[in-house]
């Protein structure tokens, strides 16, 4: 086994390899770029190097500085995690020339698998069934829309060289293709460096499940059983599960030993994914298990980031396996030892915004509460004060739980989701809670598409009055004088001869209007209305709970607990896995109306991001609707168009620069008629 | 304070306890209807008016203009109810709310105009109001914002309201003089501001108006047209923009009433340090006698006599009372305590005054004056003790000394009419005469020169020793008519009416009120003292 082992990644898949190299006594050794100076996984490691500034081709890509770290630390092998270099063949050649250890499968294993079109001839050879499709590298626009037009539609672009779903587009008709291909090559470009494209048969109910396999580099291949990935949103996985509510043993063994052929047929090292898309409607009214209908997809030849669902129902270390056959051990295992116990569930906490179509949020995590009990695993790249920033992948952590039976880790996923707290960041816990909570999803009843039809149903983006009346309340709380009372000036309440006075609040959470609170009494005894609505019975108090402050309300005689966290006008309230922002305007500053009209706008950044284009210049006249700049987040991109017919008054952001959520990027004055401008613009004051 | 707590000595289960809580209860009913109605201003055809134009109501501007959630001490939100139109309702709260609040941490007095009261114009008792809060503001040294939106004096009232010495005039006379002794003045334009009331933000230290709503001028369009015939929109006369660019008449341009209310409150956070407060204050408690048993232990009959120590006990920190001559003239409880910290010395009675009573509580004053002690009278009172034996021992003089006490102590006194408030008494206890900080009553309260009984029989003995002619009415008859003239004007309500007091309070807010109004009175400072004690 090595003394010190280099984790080439950051984020909770590098705590969780820390933790394993830890249970073995391997010294572990973080990198980190400028961004990541105060994540978890540089805290928790033996030994942090820094490698760079906050792009990551400038770091966690950066194969030069990250084998300088891995020599200077005296690694003897290099964990790539998921993503960033992990599925790098040069990366892995260089590993070699440096003489590290990289704990991944074979270059060639990589090549052949990296490259879309090369792995499906491969497997394919080995007797792995594949979905039609075609395309390779140098192919023409137009051949590959031939190919396309000759599978039939509906067909799926994929970007050769990508994975994890990224870049991927569906087409559903002839008249798409073309822009289809366009954006599928830049995007691919950009994110891969590489516009060649695969297209290929779309399976119109499909399934994602997919097998690991485990291979030692002594001929010894296993399967360690499937996890099915079929709740996903836009190719990004949401939930996974194994085992998948689907397969019958049989077709499982069936599956598995397909997954082990597509392994050996690369003279697979190491643990690795392959990946199928199964026909869910193939095995409808009928008890033959070869009716089951399955491609290959690829080959994932890495950890995957949903590996935690097999650890938890085979009880096997996958890290653990990962570094003994990096290593050269011998695998003690056989295939029947490979036992599946119970189901296991993981749900992945994203800083996005289901509300505003997913995009990556941010922030900085104020408060954190992560669950804990029977059955429960939390991989986790979280800790209080944490920044979460727009340049990596926005995946915070993943929850996973186990159980004897699917029904009672899903019960035990949503319990342990209720018990998740992170105030300062928006995530989409209350998003996953939802979708548990699917009769489709509790059912087993899956397939691809099953989120991105749900989601009206699934993205609940109603505020719930109490919220807000626990806003308001916690003000008048906080007005509650503290030692002994000297003053009756001091005391809320709004004392009047007669009644008390109401006080008015108000909040404004993103996305939605600000709404008065009007609040009458003291906090321990008080009448709140919500929006003009009736009066409401409520007191609130404070209390310490587990994960530091919280606030318990009574409301209309029902007590609900909130956490609780604030910043400057900043109020943060969690409860049950929701969190919600609330911005305190002063109201005597809300209630100002512009004497100037209607201004146009300003427009701000939906999302920390990169400024991909800039197609405007100040002084610029535009019209509503024209595209001025491009933001790039996550590898997608984002068009900010003019709010209104107007002038380019500001731009304040340029190609390339990096921009937070809400930064400002340009104002756009609406043209005004000529007896109006003046007057208008040089009364504000 | 080192005494022991007072105790009480009421039965809860008692039947009279019942009578008690259940007639104070009415009362207080009563109250809270006559405040609900009067808080709601001008009709509501009016009130529609002027928040259609995005003005907020005045009461509203007072809430935010205040600091969230804290109190406000209005001042005599009764004033004028029954004196206007036909039904006596014309002037809900004679058309403008004044009050004590708390603006930027800082006790200000807030004079506010209610435009849907008569457009805002000042009757006879708005005047009135107007200056006594101004009063409240000198004597108590507190900053005056005034919140203006007033057309000016009621014309048809015009006697009673311009020419006079306590006019219209003096408001202006008492800012200059205000601002003289370095009390602030703050003006918010947030209507009209015509003629003579064009002066309050002209006469005050910084002011604010609201574009496209505020207005300033000594004549309106229509005089304007009149007088030269020229022809001008009230905007182009007097309005923000003119007043704020080009006459500089005011300091700042707001958008609306609440942009103008955020600037007051950032004026406000501007203002000099305050003054130390005069006193030691000490860590409040509540009081260790039930507070909730009030209504029950005191009689709401002014006849009815009670031990004056059970309200004390339930108004003083920790119910602790440090009895000065408990023995001594017993029918005035004299004695130190707290009231929200603040040290007072509290004058009760318990009883007519006697010449005893009278010296011991001159004596009594004496002491909380040389030692920066606040005053507090609880009065209930039907007058000094009548009769030869009493004259002849001088009661005259001795009533004279409390008389004196009173009137020179240069201590803040607040007075709180619990009973009656009947002939000199009222003078001894600091009646509204001797210019007590301030002066409320409870509902069961009744104040005139002597009660309506009283009254009746030496008017009516008074008319029978007169030219003997057969009564036209009878005896009775007339008895009665003076009996019911008596209780119409001693009402606490025909009082508070006419600002005879700053208003009519909830027993069980007296605590409350008490403790408000001695933090407001902590800001002006003490003159020095200029006589040791005369022992009495």
């Amino acid at each position: 086994m090595f003394d010190t082992v280099l984790i080439a990644n950051r984020g909770e898949i590098a705590v969780r390899v820390i933790r394993t190299l830890r249970s073995l006594g391997v010294r572990s050794v973080a990198v980190f770029s400028d961004a990541d100076a105060g994540a978890r996984h540089v805290a928790e490691a033996d030994v942090a190097v820094h490698i760079g500034p906050t792009p990551a081709n400038q770091s966690y890509l950066n194969v030069r500085a990250v084998l300088d770290a891995a020599v200077r630390t005296r690694a003897q092998a290099v964990h790539p995690g998921y993503g960033f270099l992990s599925e790098n063949a040069e990366f892995a050649r260089a590993c070699a020339a440096a003489g590290l250890v990289f704990i991944g499968p074979p270059v060639a294993a990589i090549e052949a698998m990296g490259d879309k079109i090369r792995a499906k001839a491969t497997v394919s050879a080995a007797g792995v069934p594949v979905v039609p499709g075609g395309g390779e590298p140098g192919l023409s626009d137009e051949r590959l829309a031939e190919i396309a037009r000759d599978i039939g539609f509906p067909v799926l672009l994929k970007p050769s060289a990508g994975g994890g779903g990224k870049g991927m587009r569906l087409v559903e008709a002839d008249a798409q293709l073309r822009d289809a291909i366009t954006g599928a090559r830049r995007e691919a470009r950009g994110s891969f460096g590489d516009d060649t494209l695969l297209v290929e048969r779309f399976v119109t109910d499909p399934r994602h499940i997919e097998i690991q396999v485990l291979a030692d580099q002594h001929g010894t291949v296993l399967h360690l059983g499937e996890r099915e990935c079929s709740l996903q949103r836009r190719h990004q996985k949401i939930i996974e599960e194994a085992p998948s509510p689907l397969l019958t043993p049989a077709q499982r063994a069936a599956m598995g030993a397909a997954a082990v052929e597509a392994a050996r047929a690369v003279d697979y090292t190491g643990a690795g994914t392959v990946e199928f898309i199964v026909n869910g409607s193939s095995t409808k009214g009928t008890a033959d298990d070869s009716a089951l209908e399955y491609f290959f997809m690829e080959m994932n030849t890495r950890l995957q980031v949903e590996h935690p669902v097999t650890e938890m129902v085979t009880g096997l270390d996958l890290v653990e396996l990962q570094l003994r056959v990096a290593a050269g051990e011998k695998l003690s295992l056989t295939q029947d030892d490979i036992a599946v116990d119970g189901h296991a569930v993981e749900a992945r906490i994203y800083a996005e915004d289901p509300a505003r179509g997913f995009l990556p949020t941010g922030g900085r995590v104020l408060s954190l509460r992560e669950p804990s009990g029977p059955g429960i695993r939390v991989d986790s790249a979280l800790r209080p004060a944490l920044e979460v920033g727009g340049a990596y992948d926005p995946m915070l952590a993943k929850v996973i739980a186990h159980g004897p039976d699917r029904e009672t880790a899903l019960r035990r996923l949503d319990g342990a989701l209720v018990d998740t707290s992170i105030l300062g960041v928006p995530t989409n816990v209350a998003f996953l809670r939802a979708l548990l909570r699917h009769p489709a999803v509790a059912a087993g009843d899956l397939d691809t598409g099953l989120v991105e039809r749900s989601l009206d149903v699934l993205v609940d983006d109603v505020i719930p009055e109490p919220v807000y009346a626990v806003a308001a309340l916690q003000r008048v709380l906080a007005l509650e004088p503290a030692g002994p009372i000297v003053d009756p000036w001091d005391l809320p309440g709004g004392w009047r001869l007669g009644e008390p006075a109401w006080s008015t609040w108000r909040f404004e959470l993103s996305g939605h209007e600000p709404v008065d609170v009007r609040v009458r009494g003291r906090a321990g005894a008080a009448e709140v209305t919500v929006g003009g609505g009736d009066p409401v019975a409520c007191a609130l108090r404070s209390d310490n709970g587990i994960a530091g402050p919280e606030l318990v309300l009574s409301y209309r005689g029902a007590t609900q607990r909130y956490n609780t966290a604030g910043t400057d006008g900043l109020r943060w309230l969690g409860r049950r896995g929701r969190s919600w922002a609330l911005a305190e305007t002063g109201r005597l500053a809300a209630a100002r109306t512009s004497a100037g009209g209607a201004l146009g706008g300003e427009l701000r950044s939906p999302m920390p991001g990169t400024v991909l284009a800039v197609s405007v210049a100040e002084g610029d006249t535009v019209v509503a609707g024209q595209p001025l700049l491009v933001i790039e987040a996550m590898k997608m991109e984002h068009t900010i168009a003019a709010p209104t017919d107007g002038v380019v008054s500001a731009l304040a952001v340029r190609e390339g620069q990096q921009v937070a959520v809400d930064q400002a990027l340009a104002t756009v004055s609406p043209v005004q008629s000529n007896d109006t401008a003046p007057e208008a613009a040089g009364e504000k004051s | 304070m080192e005494a022991p707590p007072l105790t009480s000595a009421v039965d809860p289960a008692s039947a009279a306890f019942e009578r008690n809580a259940a007639s104070h209860e009415k009362l207080v009913a009563e109250l809270r209807d006559r405040l609900a109605t009067a808080r709601l201003g001008g009709p509501e055809r009016a009130r529609t008016r002027h928040t259609d134009r995005g003005k907020l109501l005045p009461r509203d501007r007072v809430d935010s203009l205040v600091d969230p959630s804290s109190p406000f001490l209005e001042l005599s939100p009764l004033a004028a109810s029954g004196m206007y139109g036909a039904d006596g309702t014309d002037a809900p709260g004679a058309g403008i709310i004044t009050g004590v609040g708390r603006v930027a941490g800082r006790e200000c007095v807030i004079v506010a105009n209610d435009a849907t009261v008569k457009g805002g114009t000042y009757y006879p008792m708005t005047v009135k109001k107007h200056l006594r809060a101004q009063e409240v503001a000198l004597h108590n040294h507190l900053p005056c914002i005034y919140l203006v939106d007033s057309g000016g004096a009621f014309l048809p009232e015009q006697d009673d309201v311009f020419p006079d010495r306590e006019h219209f005039g003096r408001i202006f006379f008492n800012q200059a003089t205000m601002s003289s002794r370095g009390i602030p003045q703050v003006a918010a334009v947030l209507g009209s501001c015509t003629a003579g009331g064009a002066y309050v933000p002209a006469m005050s230290d910084q002011a604010v108006i609201v574009r496209n709503q505020g207005t300033i001028f000594l004549g309106g369009p229509p005089l304007v047209k009149a007088a030269t015939g020229e022809e001008v929109t009230a905007e182009e006369l007097g309005g923000g923009d003119l007043h704020s660019r080009i006459s500089g008449v005011t300091d700042h341009l707001a958008d609306d009433d609440a942009h103008a209310l955020q600037i007051v409150r950032s004026i406000v956070s501007t203002l000099g340090p305050r003054t130390p407060v005069p006193w030691e204050v000490a860590p409040a408690q509540q009081p260790a006698v039930d507070e909730k048993q009030l209504y029950g232990a005191v009689p709401t009959d002014s006849r009815t006599s009670y031990d004056v120590r059970e309200v004390i006990a339930r108004v003083v920190d920790g119910s602790v009372f440090a009895e000065f001559k408990a023995e001594y003239g017993p029918t005035l409880v004299t004695g130190f305590a707290r009231i929200h910290g603040h040290p007072v010395g509290i004058l009760a009675n318990n009883g007519v005054l006697f010449s005893e009573s009278a010296m011991k509580g001159a004596h009594f004053i004496e002491l909380c004056d040389q030692r920066s002690i606040p005053l507090v009278y609880l009065q209930n009172i039907t007058g000094f003790m009548v009769g030869r034996e009493y004259e002849a021992g001088g009661i005259a003089k001795h009533g004279a000394k409390l008389v004196t006490a009173t009137a020179c102590a240069r201590v803040p006194k607040f007075t709180v009419v619990i009973g009656g408030s009947f002939g000199a008494g009222n003078y001894a206890m600091c009646g509204r005469a001797y210019s007590p900080r301030f002066l409320w009553m409870w509902p069961n309260a009744r104040i005139s020169v002597m009660g309506g009984e009283q009254a009746a029989t030496v008017l009516s003995m008074v008319r029978r020793s007169g030219d003997g002619t057969a009564p036209v009415p009878s005896d009775d008859e007339f008895k009665a008519g003076i009996r019911d003239q008596y209780e119409h004007q001693g009402n606490p309500y025909y009082s508070t009416a006419r600002l005879w007091d700053d208003g009519v309070i909830d027993p069980a807010d007296t605590r409350t009120v008490l403790g408000l109004a001695l933090g407001a009175a902590a800001n002006a400072p003490l003159e020095p003292v200029r006589y040791g004690v005369f022992r009495m």
